[in-house]
């Protein structure tokens, strides 16, 4: 469980890359994510922990605004990324999402080819200046994504015929092609093999270097591995929050302890 | 009684058969309770399936074989009588279908006066034309022949009546004793161990089977007919004139010009008006309600737009001739009296009318079938590129439609297809005038206008110009089947992407 884990001295270090503050989310009478408040890292990866429905999704999704998606749902509370509200009315969700990258829990690449996916991001914002440019963002966001080798002779095939571990890189590729701050992963590899799992959790162990990685997983040693921060959902309350390492040692709260033991979930 | 047999034999048989149907049930349902000696547990299947089963047996085998019956025997006694004409007793410039028609005319009607009661039976079965005036006779029990009853066609009638009533009574045992036969073989298969249940199970598939297999066959029963009647078109017509020939110009000389292609050419420029008014409008109507619209106005919008495809064809007709055509005469044509102050056009009818009114039939349509394909699109896909920040309209068109793409060409071209088979807009919108031009403003004709106009009227099915209608409806289904798989095999092809 160590091997991974930077000193607590490392993360103490890094700013506060998003804060929030009494965040409350509703779905129409569903109150689903009560009074949280929590400040995530930068250059770090902060796991979302907690049973089924306890809202740790939900509160994912607030961190860029997804959930303006949805019609019923409605958040107060401030969510600050970089000391800005993100739900100030002078902020343009759309634009909020491309510094807020997100990768989702099924691999959903388009039914575009390879380059297309990863391109599509900087076409629409128009990071490019000609096309080489293009190629080389293409290019530099499947390296980093890990995927470069196993696709630079096919960019052209359908990004839908990969196996599904390379459709998830592929995915984090094209989160990464817009250059994002904050790179948000919803189980992110709940649908993959265990394989595919090992590769994904080490890309995201690299991407810690430039990015603020937060996670949300249902697999507490998925948890353990790749993060350093834990943040543990209980019923839409924030029950626990810090070093991984103390969260699955010695936690504080009889909850925490109940989950990471196997008692509730 | 013997009066009660002749009215209704059919009627009567299956009555029986009902009868003994539900004799079926009760008899060998309680052989089954019998045979578990009244505990239904010790049974294989629930009391009930002996007697379904019993009754299965007793109604299905002998109504087929009554149906099959019923079809066939006219056809035999036809056959048969149709020998006894010789060939004096057609008249000149008749046939032996009409004489035939003569013959069945005065069998029925000696049927009918034995059952007004105004000959008796074995007077009209001794009938013969020297000594009685069968016309007259005739007349008073309501029968009216067109010409004196020649002894000839009386003995055939006599014939037809008696090989008729041999064939009734033949039918009735017939059948009633395959019903009796079944009834015995379920009574007699009915033991305690007895899998009645799995008895009806294969029975009931095999009736779907049945129900399945008749409809493909009527298929097949209607192409098969088309295509009869088109060989006999092509041996009285050169195929090179339908088929290259440029002109359409039946007449009853003899000489008709029956080319295909101004008709072809009508259908497929009015049927690209149509798709030009109805995709865009379809589409995004279809955009509209899967992307945008909340549940509250899908609820309502949805249900009104499927509105226009429950109104009746004529009707959109009666809308091109009196409203949309007098209308773009007013601004096309009327010259300084029109809106636009051109002389363009003239009649009311013209492509462009009967194209516009069949792309508003069209719109519910497409919007109806483009909308199932969108929402069919994932919501992780849209996911994904909100997630990278692009808005909803940028998502729209370079996610979700590149997804839809090939459902949505499918819808089209199963759109087209119907407006390449409309039938009612275009004959009151379009004109009746053959001829290949690129004027939008002018009438022109289609291939189903001219199927209705060959086949209405004083008709003769042996010459040309009727025939002409076949080899036009064969081609059209030949045209809008080729669209149809085509549609469905794009459909197909590309929808395992979404999986």
């Amino acid at each position: 469980m160590k091997d991974n884990v930077i000193s607590e001295t490392d993360v103490m270090s890094n700013k506060i890359k998003i804060a929030a503050r009494n965040v409350q989310v509703y779905y129409g009478d569903n109150h689903a994510i009560k009074d949280v408040s929590v400040d995530i890292l930068d250059k770090t990866v902060t796991a979302f922990i907690g049973p089924s429905g306890c809202g740790k999704s939900t509160f994912l999704r607030c961190i860029n605004r997804m959930n303006d998606t949805i019609a019923i749902s409605s958040v107060q509370g401030d969510i600050l990324i970089d000391g800005e509200d993100i739900y100030d009315s002078k902020v343009d969700p759309v634009q909020l999402r491309a510094k807020v990258g997100m990768v989702f829990q099924k691999p959903n690449p388009f039914p575009k080819s390879i380059y297309d996916n990863v391109a599509y991001g900087p076409r629409i914002h128009g990071l490019a200046r000609n096309k080489t440019d293009l190629d080389e963002i293409v290019e530099r966001a499947l390296k980093r994504a890990a995927i470069w080798n196993e696709v630079k002779d096919r960019l052209l095939a359908p990004g839908t015929g990969l196996s599904g571990g390379q459709q998830q890189r592929l995915c984090i590729a094209r989160a990464i092609a817009t250059e994002p701050e904050v790179l948000l992963m919803d189980e992110p590899c709940s649908a993959l093999d265990p394989i595919a799992t090992a590769q994904v959790e080490e890309l995201i162990d690299e991407l810690r270097q430039d990015y603020s990685v937060v996670i949300v997983t249902h697999s507490m040693q998925q948890a353990a591995r790749v993060s350093q921060k834990t943040a543990f959902f209980h019923l839409g309350h924030l029950v626990e929050y810090g070093e991984t390492d103390k969260i699955f040692t010695s936690p504080e709260d009889p909850r925490t302890e109940s989950y990471i033991t196997g008692r509730i979930g | 009684m013997r009066n009660f047999l002749n009215v209704a034999p059919t009627t009567l048989l299956v009555l029986v058969l009902l009868a003994l149907t539900v004799v079926a049930f009760g008899i060998v349902r309680s052989r089954a309770m019998a045979a578990a000696s009244g505990d239904s547990r010790k049974l294989h299947s629930l009391p009930n399936y002996y007697g379904y089963n019993a009754a299965l047996f007793t109604a299905i085998p002998s109504l087929f074989v009554l149906v099959v019956w019923l079809l066939i025997q006219p056809v035999v006694i036809q056959n048969a009588v149709i020998e006894m004409i010789p060939q004096s007793a057609v008249d000149q410039g008749s046939s032996v279908n009409l004489v035939m028609s003569d013959v069945t005319r005065v069998a029925n009607g000696l049927d009918a006066a034995v059952q007004a009661g105004s000959i008796n039976p074995d007077r009209a079965r001794n009938l013969s034309s020297s000594d009685t005036d069968v016309r007259a006779l005739l007349a008073e029990s309501g029968v009216a022949l067109g010409s004196d009853v020649s002894p000839e066609v009386l003995a055939a009638a006599q014939r037809y009546r008696s090989m008729q009533g041999t064939g009734r009574l033949l039918m009735f045992a017939i059948v009633s004793t395959i019903a009796l036969a079944g009834l015995v073989f379920a009574f007699r298969v009915t033991t305690e161990k007895f899998r009645a249940r799995n008895m009806v199970e294969r029975f009931l598939l095999s009736m779907l089977i049945a129900a399945a297999s008749l409809a493909i066959l009527t298929t097949v029963g209607i192409v098969l007919s088309m295509l009869f009647e088109t060989i006999n078109f092509f041996k009285l017509h050169p195929w090179q004139d339908f088929f290259l020939g440029t002109t359409w110009a039946p007449n009853f000389r003899g000489d008709s010009e029956l080319s295909i292609l101004p008709l072809l050419w009508g259908t497929l420029y009015i049927s690209i008006i149509a798709l030009l008014v109805a995709v865009p409008i379809g589409l995004f109507a279809a955009i509209y309600l899967s992307e945008y619209a909340n549940s509250k106005v899908r609820a309502f919008a949805k249900p009104l737009l499927e509105i226009l495809a429950g109104i009746p064809t004529i009707v959109y007709g009666l809308f091109a001739l009196l409203t949309v055509g007098p209308f773009l005469v007013n601004l096309f044509g009327r010259g300084e009296n029109g809106i636009l102050g051109v002389d363009w056009m003239s009649g009311a009818t013209s492509v462009l009318t009967a194209g516009l009114v069949m792309g508003i039939m069209l719109i519910p349509f497409v919007s109806s079938l483009s909308d199932d394909i969108i929402n069919a699109v994932p919501q992780s896909l849209r996911d994904g590129s909100f997630g990278l920040g692009a808005t909803h309209s940028e998502t729209i068109r370079q996610v979700v439609l590149p997804a839809a793409l090939p459902g949505i060409v499918g819808a089209v071209l199963l759109a087209a297809s119907r407006a390449i088979g409309e039938t009612m807009i275009v004959v009151l919108g379009a004109g009746a005038i053959a001829r290949i031009s690129a004027n939008p403003l002018e009438a022109m004709t289609t291939i189903t206008t001219r199927i209705v106009s060959q086949l209405t009227g004083d008709t003769d099915f042996a010459s040309p110009e009727t025939l002409v209608a076949f080899a036009l409806g064969l081609t059209l289904f030949v045209l809008t089947l080729g669209l149809n798989v085509l549609a469905l095999y794009i459909v197909r092809k590309y929808r395992e992407q979404y999986e």
